[in-house]
């Protein structure tokens, strides 16, 4: 017998309220009855993180959505400004997961004060309202941090950097990322473990190697953390390269995003 | 049993009788609203369960009424609860939702959902019989709307 098409739709939604985004999209394609459940506000709601109408709040670039569903596509597609336009927020479209970027500014970047090494400029590609520009360094070091707080509990997280290359960019090769919690580990010991990676789009530099993303921005993975019960304080991902003190330019950075693995 | 215990008589739809305490019977939302309300007689009648499902129900209810029982127990208790056949699953979230009990009903949508998660439409559809009653234009439709859902 077909027991869910003889279901009252609210328990068809209660029972899909338990499974996951992925899922319900996917059950939503089996049957007229699945279909019309996986509309309702109860599963949706569900989805959201718990806390998504503080963070909601928080920000004054989302438009009034008229259904739980409708909310939860736009935050996925359509990453919101929080923090005065610190950060985005957006959620990861198949378990409903947080991802946070911190904006260019909100980094700790070396020389990023001195026009003649890095220059701030609006970018039309960028979700913030600045990007860092880089002229010309030899000591390339940039960090950005998150509280483990903000982020989803009991999630495996990846910290990427999101950049561009202008063309003739230079000495951007190699260089060493590690992301570490700020209050259990010191720099110099995360930075015993870094890895190497490569922002270069050309060379073959090992398997780090950046990848595209939407708009022409490229990532580059900095590192991976398990964020437990998100109080671990403030976790941090770095990129360097002070060794190979050569010149390095042609680089755009938008942010550090935080995004489920 | 103090003299105070009060208990209600509750008759399913195939006309068995339940006698049961008060306060277990109030697990169910229905039932502490019409016994809140007074408008409860001799007998409360419940035209949507069935004395077959109204039997697991009161055992799920006693025991989630234990006094001093553990969590670890009762975590094993629900565990063995819904290892059961889907039809009786089926009749038990229905019982639930009529009698509004939140954490029975959560507690067995939880368990159809664990079946059916990381499962094709078509294996969902041959597993539990259901009907795919989309026309071949509608489910071309929905399945390109949710195609990310199957990268």
């Amino acid at each position: 017998m077909d027991y869910f098409g003889l279901m009252p739709e609210d328990c068809l939604s209660e029972i899909l309220s338990f499974t996951s985004p992925e899922d319900t999209a996917r059950l939503s394609t089996s049957s007229r009855g699945f279909n019309f459940a996986a509309e309702s506000d109860v599963v949706w709601e569900k989805f959201l993180p718990s806390d998504y109408q503080n963070i909601i709040s928080k920000s004054k670039s989302l438009m009034a959505s008229p259904s739980m569903k409708q909310l939860y596509f736009s935050l996925c597609d359509s990453p919101i400004l929080t923090d005065g336009g610190k950060m985005s927020f957006s959620l990861d479209k198949k378990t409903g997961k947080k991802c946070f970027m911190v904006s260019a500014r909100e980094l700790a970047i070396s020389w990023s004060d001195t026009p003649h090494y890095w220059s701030w400029s609006s970018h039309p590609d960028s979700r913030f309202s600045e990007v860092a520009n880089l002229r010309f360094v030899c000591w390339l070091d940039m960090r950005g941090k998150i509280e483990t707080r903000l982020l989803s509990k009991r999630t495996n997280y990846v910290a990427y950097l999101v950049f561009k290359l202008k063309s003739g960019y230079y000495g951007l090769e190699t260089a060493n990322t590690f992301v570490r919690f700020v209050d259990r580990e010191s720099d110099n010991e995360a930075e015993e473990r870094a890895s190497v990676v490569s922002l270069s789009t050309q060379e073959e530099h090992g398997e780090n190697r950046s990848k595209r993303r939407d708009n022409g921005w490229l990532e580059i993975e900095m590192g991976k953390f398990f964020n437990d019960a998100g109080e671990d304080g403030d976790v941090e991902a770095r990129l360097m390269e002070v060794r190979r003190l050569s010149a390095k330019g042609g680089l755009i950075v938008q942010g550090i995003e935080f995004r489920p693995e | 049993m103090s003299s105070s215990t009060k208990f209600l008589t509750l008759k399913t739809n195939d006309k068995e009788e339940f006698v049961l305490d008060e306060a277990i019977a109030i697990r169910s939302q229905t039932i502490k609203n019409m016994v809140e309300d007074d408008c409860v007689s001799n007998v409360i009648p419940l035209p949507n369960v069935d004395s077959k499902t109204m039997i697991k129900v009161i055992e799920y209810w006693k025991k989630h009424s234990e006094e001093g029982i553990s969590k670890d127990k009762l975590m094993d208790f629900d565990k063995a609860f819904v290892k059961v056949d889907q039809s009786i699953l089926y009749a038990l979230i229905l019982a639930a939702n009529f009698l509004n009990d939140a954490e029975m009903l959560d507690m067995i949508c939880q368990e159809v959902a664990n079946r059916i998660k990381g499962k094709t439409p078509e294996e969902i559809r041959k597993e539990f019989n259901i009907e795919n009653d989309f026309t071949p234009e509608e489910e071309e439709e929905i399945r390109n709307e949710n195609v990310w859902a199957f990268e």
